[in-house]
């Protein structure tokens, strides 16, 4: 088996993978979105005044932070229905936007802490400050420390987003046709030996050439941000 | 009292919860080996990835050369690629092109089984965040501690390992206790390369006697229990460490 | 604020790919009443399972179940989709309504009938066997008791065989990773259904290897449905598809075409249904 006959097969299959790798890009993205509203409730919960609220909060974020990604992925893909009907009008939930979902509870929980722990940051003297200029709490929160902390949750959120993109290959363990399980399609249907240690580097490959950018621009971002 | 339990379980399936691990022998057997091989991942990837993690934040802390660019990619690598993906290229890319012995009937048997690359890959990956963990934590030491060392005549080593990392070390308690978690959870890819954990024996119940329901809610119940024994002993080696005037909490 | 409208944004994509296929219908449960109405018949089959199901480079399915989904779908003139399923989650897949008929190698047992309905009759049958390098000799299972053997996850005789031979089992998620693991001397065999070893062998790469063992319990495949759906239109159209193939011989046509060993499963189940009176 010579080389050059390994290289055009990886070409040949290279497209279907990448299809599939899109849909691991696709699956991230969704998944930081619901994951970070979900998250921004979930840490207001968590320092809310109102105890049920509070404690609600905390628990729900304990909860889903340390469960398994992929118990949770299980969870989604077997537990949820597969179609919901309103108003008589029936909607599919692929098994990848299911996934999805599943990837973005453990994202809301980890978020939810970002939040927590952005919002604590800020010196007590401001809230305090605040108050006796009038301020409600809401209007405090909004206008006052949430600027503030926008700068310090960025970088962890990258790196969240980061341990996000690299987790989604996951879902071919429960299966969604994503870029791993594309590329174990493609190992099993190209019988020649050679070709597995190959097919494993492309596939690493792609998600370094895609999360390491995010990596380093999450850290120049923490060390500009670190002085405040 | 097992026989209770065993009867309890089989009410329990006439109600339509059925809990095979609790009246089926074979089925209690496999789960609870499952349950083994999971802690014995958790507390032998914990050790060699401190140590991993330790090494990696001496060399980076210690040394600007070749070495530390060597730490520094590693770390890159691991953190931006999936592990999964990582556990299946060792397993199977890496794995064949290792030392075969033989076994009992004079067949090719690999000398390193899936465990033990599910160890290594699990050790290698938690390391990898381990050493920026403590990395951090030496950098959130202040110059004036080191300073202070050098001027008392201690040496460039000897002031960092009897004033920084001790100080370091319990800079980085939150963080390493957040990766700890992580790995606790993380040990259930280890079922990509059929090491017999929690998950994967779960999965093996389900998939004969179609209990999913059943069997992720006790699976998820045991995985919470874990990562609340490795958070409750970080917090007490922590409270054990503490010295008074450091560290935030 | 600008949170929420990047969320909702993301949701928009989300469901309205989701969205796409949603349908006005007043079929209730009744799928065949849904494939008719939507033209479109959703087939589960797994993709590494050759030559009964796998993939193209062209990331199209191919194999004789997929002939058989697609022979289904031209009856109905339906367009076939097929959903790819593993042996952990295809009965899952079925019961919650992702796919409309289960054509994925699955063994019709007592504990699966509980959950989805095989229609009868059955379209294939195997039983369990081992394939082991030449240079083991062993004859009887016993020989191979506390040896490790790899198999795929979910397979209904994971736990005969480990319970009967006391086998050491290395399982995993798909084939690709099983034959991997062979070949690496990762386990000294791969426990598999006797058709699958019959075809693996047939292939030169494998001429090393032999099936020296006897097949245990013999039993046969079913194509599945949802349980509501067994006794209604659905389930009693795909059993009578079902038996008309095995009438007309198409089952036998298709296994050979697929490069299968004739099973003698098929032969006889032909024998019994065929027409009495001789073709014209």
């Amino acid at each position: 088996m010579s080389e050059t006959t390994i290289l055009t097969d990886i070409f040949r299959w290279l497209p279907f993978v990448l299809w599939g790798f899109a849909l691991n890009i696709l699956m991230s993205i969704l998944a930081i979105m619901l994951g970070t509203a979900a998250g921004v409730f979930l840490g207001f919960g968590q320092i809310s005044h109102v105890r049920l609220i509070g404690r609600i909060s905390r628990l729900a974020t304990q909860l889903f932070r340390n469960a398994p990604w992929l118990v949770l992925l299980f969870y989604c893909i077997f537990l949820m229905p597969y179609s919901f009907t309103v108003s008589g009008v029936t909607y599919n939930v692929p098994s990848w936007l299911r996934a999805t979902l599943g990837f973005s509870v453990p994202v809301a929980a980890n978020f939810s802490e970002i939040v927590r722990g952005a919002i604590g940051s800020i010196p007590k003297g401001q809230w305090e400050a605040a108050e006796v200029l009038g301020y409600t709490r809401t209007v405090t929160l909004f206008r006052i420390i949430l600027p503030q902390c926008v700068t310090r949750m960025l970088p962890p959120w990258m790196n969240l987003y980061a341990l996000l993109i690299t987790a989604t290959p996951l879902a071919s363990i429960v299966g969604v046709d994503e870029a791993l399980a594309r590329t174990q399609a493609a190992v099993q249907s190209e019988v020649q030996p050679g070709f597995l240690i190959p097919m494993y580097l492309t596939l690493l490959t792609m998600f370094f050439l895609y999360a390491y950018p995010i990596s380093r621009v999450s850290a120049a971002l923490e060390r500009r941000f670190q002085t405040v | 009292m097992l026989e209770v339990f065993r009867q309890f379980a089989l009410d329990l399936k006439a109600s339509g919860i059925n809990l095979t691990i609790l009246y089926d022998a074979f089925d209690f057997e496999r789960f609870v080996s499952g349950l083994m091989t999971t802690c014995a991942l958790i507390v032998i990837c914990t050790l060699f990835s401190i140590l991993i993690g330790g090494a990696g934040a001496a060399v980076l802390a210690l040394s600007r050369g070749p070495a530390a660019m060597l730490v520094r990619a590693y770390v890159a690598l691991i953190r931006n690629t999936p592990l999964l993906v990582q556990m299946y290229f060792f397993y199977f890319a890496v794995g064949s092109l290792m030392p075969v012995g033989q076994n009992a009937i004079g067949l090719p048997v690999p000398m390193i089984g899936n465990f033990t690359w599910a160890v290594i890959a699990l050790s290698l990956y938690a390391g990898a965040f381990n050493i920026e963990t403590f990395r951090s934590g030496l950098g959130a030491v202040h110059n004036s501690y080191e300073e202070a060392a050098l001027a008392l005549g201690y040496s460039r080593f000897k002031a960092f390992r009897y004033v920084v990392v001790p100080l370091g070390l319990r800079f980085s308690f939150a963080s390493l206790a957040n990766n700890l978690v992580d790995l606790t959870k993380s040990t259930t890819v280890a079922y990509a390369i059929g090491v017999a954990e929690l998950l994967y024996v779960s999965n093996q119940i389900w998939s004969d006697s179609l209990n999913t329901f059943e069997m992720m809610n006790v699976m998820l119940a045991i995985y919470l229990l874990l990562t609340g024994i490795v958070v409750w002993i970080i917090g007490r080696v922590q409270a054990a460490m503490s010295l008074p005037g450091f560290g935030a909490n | 604020m600008r949170v929420l409208k990047t969320l909702a944004f993301g949701l928009a994509i989300g469901l309205g790919v989701a969205g796409a296929r949603a349908q006005t219908l007043d079929c209730g449960d009744d799928t065949l009443c849904k494939v008719e109405a939507t033209k479109v018949l959703k087939v589960g089959t797994k993709d590494d399972y050759k030559p009964w199901s796998y993939r193209a480079p062209d990331g199209s399915f191919a194999g004789m179940e997929v002939d058989l989904a697609n022979a289904l779908g031209q009856l109905l003139g339906a367009k076939v989709e097929i959903v790819k399923v593993n042996s952990a989650n295809r009965f899952e897949f079925l019961a919650q309504g992702q796919i409309d008929l289960m054509i994925a190698s699955a063994t019709d047992t007592a504990e699966r009938r509980r959950v989805v309905g095989f229609v009868h009759p059955n379209y294939y049958s195997s039983g369990y066997n081992v394939v082991l390098p030449k240079k083991v000799k062993a004859t009887k299972w016993e020989e191979v008791a506390g040896q490790t053997i790899c198999a795929i996850q979910g397979a209904w005789y994971n736990k005969p065989a480990q319970e009967k031979f006391k086998i050491e089992l290395l399982a995993f998620a798909g084939t690709a990773e099983v034959d991997s693991a062979f070949q690496q001397g990762r386990c000294i065999g791969v426990l598999s259904d006797d058709n699958m070893i019959n075809v693996m062998l047939a292939d030169p790469k494998w001429a090393d290897y032999h099936m020296p063992l006897p097949t245990q319990d013999d039993a046969p495949w079913g194509i599945a449905v949802r349980l509501n759906d067994l006794d209604k239109p659905w389930g009693v159209l795909v059993a009578g598809a079902i038996a008309n193939w095995h009438r007309s011989g198409k089952l036998l046509e298709l296994e050979k075409a697929n490069g299968i060993a004739e099973s003698a499963y098929l032969r006889k189940m032909h024998e019994a249904l065929k027409d009495h009176l001789p073709a014209e």
